[in-house]
């Protein structure tokens, strides 16, 4: 059976910023949704921590909210993502290519490399 | 940034509780119809639908917590909870609050009083002065009690040009000098100082400037003078023209280049000079030539470290200096220890500090003991509170509070008190560090002793109070925090209670606050005996009916020649008076620091190399030991026929001639002071003319006629046959019909002037004296509390053994009891610690021991009896109890 991982603390800020990025301005549900699709549905997100995470990425400049309509013509928050929000993504995800790069080496090291 | 950014959104919602909870609900609810809407899409049915969005959420007042949290501050606005609490309950028990405040107050206080003296004196020993670390007192010889200035002008100068260890070297000489050609000549403490003084202090003039270095140019100088603050105030009205304009010191005229900065008093810690005059004034001001001179020691020097230079290092370097300079000079240098010492300023030995350095760290040691009383005394009423409150912590642990919310309840409650606490004590202080100049009598000394509040007393002030919050609050709080929940809640009001012999904690605080309290009496009683006991000592003369009055002829205009007929008619006249039994003179009074000394050659004593032969030596007048009442051992005493042409006589006193002509005959011998010799014609009794407490000292006598100096001041001592005082004003009548112009000064009895001897002994008795007493009062309140409680708790207990039959007596008696127990128990532990604290304060008793089996068993009984009395109180009500209603106490 296949486990569903829960999202790693601090990545999740940077799921929605990216998710923001790439769809444009999106409700709540419309991002918790959006990750779990683009994670294969191999994540789950605890829809619950999405809200407080959102208030504080609000709180710090990289996302701002105002009340739009949705789909269905019902009242709804939209999150996009600032200008700051762009350079703060931009330099997480260099962060994250760096650390996955030294992870995978370390994953594909052998001993004769290392003589 | 984005930290800061997220920081300030936060604070400004929790300041105007702003919450976006609307906001959330709304999202919550557009969240749910969605995830539903594609529950359906999957092809759920609608209830499904629905519950399998809502477990897909999760708790919705999870998440509106986690908001709420996020949106504002939850620490800060817990804290401000717990506060306002905790002022509910101190507002619920004005009595408690009002005890326990009081109580801490009173020990914050005693530490702040004394922090306030340190902060005045030990830690800011310049006022005015930057960096005083780095500033270094420079000795010649061992530390003694009684320093003399160590260096020459020539010496100062040779280390000044060869040393690297200090970036320099300052030197000054301070005396009275006398502003003259002014409304109100007044005698004004001065000091003589080297070009540097003030740029090596860091002090600058807050008008004109400091000196220039061709003003304090060997043989050359120039007639400058920087004039301190007050003088500038009270002398010139504040005028601020003063610079350039001539002023008149000891008469001679003087260019005012500067004015000293208002809080400026000069070098020496606690004495205050107000005039600054280059050193090669000397002639001018007192008349000698002691720059010109190697072998006079008059100046007192301070160097400034250079920075990484360690004292060790100094002192290694000065010594080889000096070392040096006394080989070069051996005739100059041969009678002083020429080995260096160097001391910080807060002991400096020059100055107030060389004597409060010793007393004020002990008076804090004392101080500390009581804070630590006071803190088990209000422990003790908030562990009984805690019990008390047993219920509402449970009730809160049930509910799911966390027990560092609990701890933080407790620790803010005990916050508050400390805090209130503080805050009283400062008013007290404000008060009370003042105290200090109360204990200086009228003296010759200018010396200057203002403590007040401070920046650092304000610190130190909150800092102690935080301390004496945290360990008053952390035993209920620890205890509270463990309450097993299920059984206090499940038990009855009426045994939720601990009864006495369960609550070791609470009986392991009583014992604490008498053994520290005994701590306290023991150290009062010791100071208090080892005063009277210096009181009582035989000073070798007898102040009582001597009435004293000084006067300075010098800047009057006498020479040696008038000055001295003048001082003869003075002595006539006075005799003369009714009520006057006998007059003389002297150059000093006893115990009031105004010895002076000299450097003296002995006949036939050999001393040892660099052997000190600086000794004291007084200036007398005829009559001297009739007059004080100084026993005269052999040969006779100064008479009016030992005049300037008579043949030069000494009068030694005992311990002189022990020390110097041991088993010889003294009576006969000479002495060489100044180039003259002095045949020694009497043997004086030893007199104690430093410190009552300091076992004599060799003293030789010189009569005013031969060795008469117009520069000191001419202190007239009169026996008269009532009280001293009502001779004084026919005292000034009669000398002023000798010279109206003479101003009088320090017109007082003798003992009233003789308790600057005793000032350290006084100040340590009287402290120690009412924080003992205090100690005792806090520890019997502390007593009576806890015996109270505990009985109050055990009325039923008490009820149902009176049902039983027994007696009223047994009840009081088995009440007494442990109240007795818990006092004997505080006695042990009590003397064990006094033992230990009362080694320290050794140095500063004086015929008492440390271990002073009087005082412990006088001060024991006292505690106990005290301890007794609080536990009867509540014992005799409690036996008198009917036992029917204590049957139905609650």
């Amino acid at each position: 059976m296949k486990q569903k991982t829960d999202v790693l603390s601090g990545t999740l800020a940077l799921m929605v910023l990216k998710t923001l990025e790439v769809m444009g301005p999106q409700h709540g549900w419309g991002i918790a949704r959006r990750i779990e699709q683009i994670s294969g549905d191999l994540l789950a997100v605890n829809q619950g921590t999405l809200y407080p995470l959102l208030l504080k990425l609000e709180h710090e400049g990289s996302i701002a909210s105002e009340w739009g309509a949705s789909d269905n013509n019902r009242r709804a928050r939209f999150y996009r993502l600032t200008a700051a929000g762009r350079k703060q993504l931009q330099a997480e995800t260099r962060y994250w290519e760096l650390s996955a790069a030294i992870i995978a080496r370390f994953f594909t090291v052998k001993a004769e490399d290392l003589t | 940034m984005r930290a800061l950014r997220r920081f300030m959104i936060r604070l400004g919602n929790f300041a105007t509780g702003h919450s976006p909870d609307q906001r959330l609900r709304e999202e919550i609810a557009e969240h749910l119809a969605l995830q539903t809407e594609a529950n359906l899409r999957a092809g759920m049915s609608l209830a499904e639908a629905r519950r399998q969005a809502a477990i897909k959420l999760g708790g919705v007042e999870a998440i509106r917590r986690r908001q709420h949290d996020e949106a504002g501050l939850p620490w800060l606005e817990n804290l401000l909870s717990d506060l306002k609490y905790a002022l509910r309950l101190t507002r619920k028990n004005p009595g408690f609050t009002a005890v326990a405040v009081l109580t801490l107050a009173l020990g914050i206080a005693a530490n702040t009083t004394v922090l306030s003296w340190v902060s005045a004196t030990l830690w800011n020993p310049i006022p005015g002065a930057a960096h005083t670390s780095d500033l270094l007192t420079i000795m010649r010889g061992n530390r003694t009690d009684n320093p003399t200035p160590p260096f020459s002008f020539p010496d100062l100068l040779d280390l000044s040009r060869r040393t690297r260890t200090f970036s320099g070297l300052l030197g000054y000489h301070h005396d009275y000098m006398s502003l003259t050609g002014v409304a109100r000549p007044e005698r004004i403490y001065g000091a003589l100082t080297t070009a540097n003084y003030f740029d090596l202090l860091g002090v600058h003039p807050v008008l004109g400037r400091a000196f220039l270095p061709r003003e304090g140019a060997p043989h050359a100088g120039a007639a400058v003078v920087v004039i301190g603050y007050g003088v500038w105030q009270h002398h010139f009205g504040g005028d601020p023209s003063i610079i350039g304009k001539a002023i008149q010191i000891n008469r001679h005229p003087y260019t005012v280049v500067g004015v000293a900065p208002r809080d400026f008093t000069g070098s020496a810690p606690g004495l205050r000079e107000e005039l600054w005059i280059p050193l090669p004034m000397d002639r001018d001001v007192w008349g000698f030539n002691r720059p010109d001179y190697r072998g006079i020691f008059w100046l007192n020097v301070l160097g400034r470290l250079r920075p990484g230079v360690t004292s060790a290092q100094a002192q290694a370097e000065l010594n080889l200096l000096m070392q040096g300079i006394a080989e070069r000079f051996p005739e100059d240098h041969r009678n002083s220890p020429n080995a260096i010492s160097l001391d910080p300023l807060w002991r400096s030995p020059f100055g107030i500090n060389g004597y409060l350095y010793k007393t004020l760290p002990m008076l804090l040691a004392l101080a500390a003991v009581l804070l630590l009383l006071a803190c088990a005394n209000v422990a003790s009423l908030l562990l009984v509170r805690s019990v008390e409150r047993r219920r509402e912590m449970a009730i809160r642990l049930g509910m799911g509070a966390s027990r560092p919310a609990i701890i933080r309840q407790f620790v803010i409650e005990s916050l508050l008190l400390g805090l209130l606490g503080g805050t009283a004590a400062l008013v007290i202080t404000e008060w009370t560090s003042r105290g200090i100049a109360a204990f200086v009598p009228p003296s010759s000394l200018p010396l200057t002793l203002g403590a007040h509040v401070d920046q650092r007393v304000l610190f130190a002030t909150i800092a102690v109070s935080i301390l004496a919050a945290i360990i008053i609050g952390i035993l209920p709080a620890l205890r509270s925090s463990r309450l097993p929940v299920q059984s206090v809640l499940k038990e009855e009001a009426a045994s939720v209670s601990l009864t006495w012999h369960k609550s070791r904690l609470l009986s392991g605080l009583v014992v604490a606050q008498i053994a520290l309290s005994l701590v306290l009496l023991v150290c009062a009683g010791l100071f208090t005996r080892s005063l009277r006991k210096a009181r009582q000592a035989d000073p070798g003369f007898e102040a009582d009916h001597v009435l004293l009055a000084s006067y300075e002829l010098s800047p009057a205009g006498y020479t040696r020649a008038t000055g001295a007929a003048f001082d003869r008619q003075v002595l006539d006249r006075l005799a003369a008076l009714p009520g006057v039994e006998s007059a003389t003179l002297a150059d000093f009074s006893p115990l009031s620091f105004s010895l002076h000394t000299d450097y003296l050659q002995v006949q036939g004593y050999v001393p040892q190399p660099h052997e000190s032969m600086e000794i004291s030596r007084a200036i007398v007048g005829p009559n001297y030991f009739r007059t004080l009442r100084t026993a005269l051992m052999a040969g006779r005493e100064f008479t009016a026929a030992d005049t300037a042409e008579s043949q030069p006589v000494a009068v030694v006193n005992q311990a002189f001639a022990d020390r110097y002509w041991p088993g010889a005959n003294p009576l006969g011998q000479q002495v060489t002071d100044g180039g003259e010799r002095f045949t020694v014609v009497g043997v004086a009794g030893n007199a104690r003319y430093r410190f009552l407490t300091l076992p004599p000292e060799p003293v030789i006598y010189l009569p005013d006629a031969q060795s008469y100096s117009p520069t000191h001041d001419t202190i007239i001592h009169l026996r008269t046959t009532g009280d001293p005082r009502t001779v004084a004003a026919s005292l000034e009548i009669a000398i002023h019909q000798l010279n109206p112009d003479l101003p009088l000064f320090n017109v007082n009895p003798l003992p009233v002037t003789m308790q600057l001897g005793t000032l350290f002994g006084r100040a340590a008795a009287t402290f120690a004296g009412s924080f003992g007493l205090l100690a005792m009062l806090l520890a019997a309140v502390g007593l009576y509390g806890v015996v109270a409680y505990s009985t109050r708790q055990r009325t039923r207990e008490i009820g149902i053994r009176m049902a039983l039959g027994a007696r009223k007596g047994a009840v009081y008696r088995l009440l007494l009891g442990q109240g007795f127990r818990l006092t004997l128990a505080g006695l042990v532990v009590g003397a064990v610690l006094a033992g230990a604290f009362t080694r320290l304060l050794k140095a500063q008793l004086y015929g008492v021991s440390d271990t002073d089996m009087l005082t412990f068993v006088s001060v024991g009984l006292l505690l106990a009896a005290v301890a007794l009395l609080a536990c009867h109180i509540p014992a005799r009500r409690a036996a008198r109890v009917d036992p029917m209603v204590a049957l139905r106490h609650q």
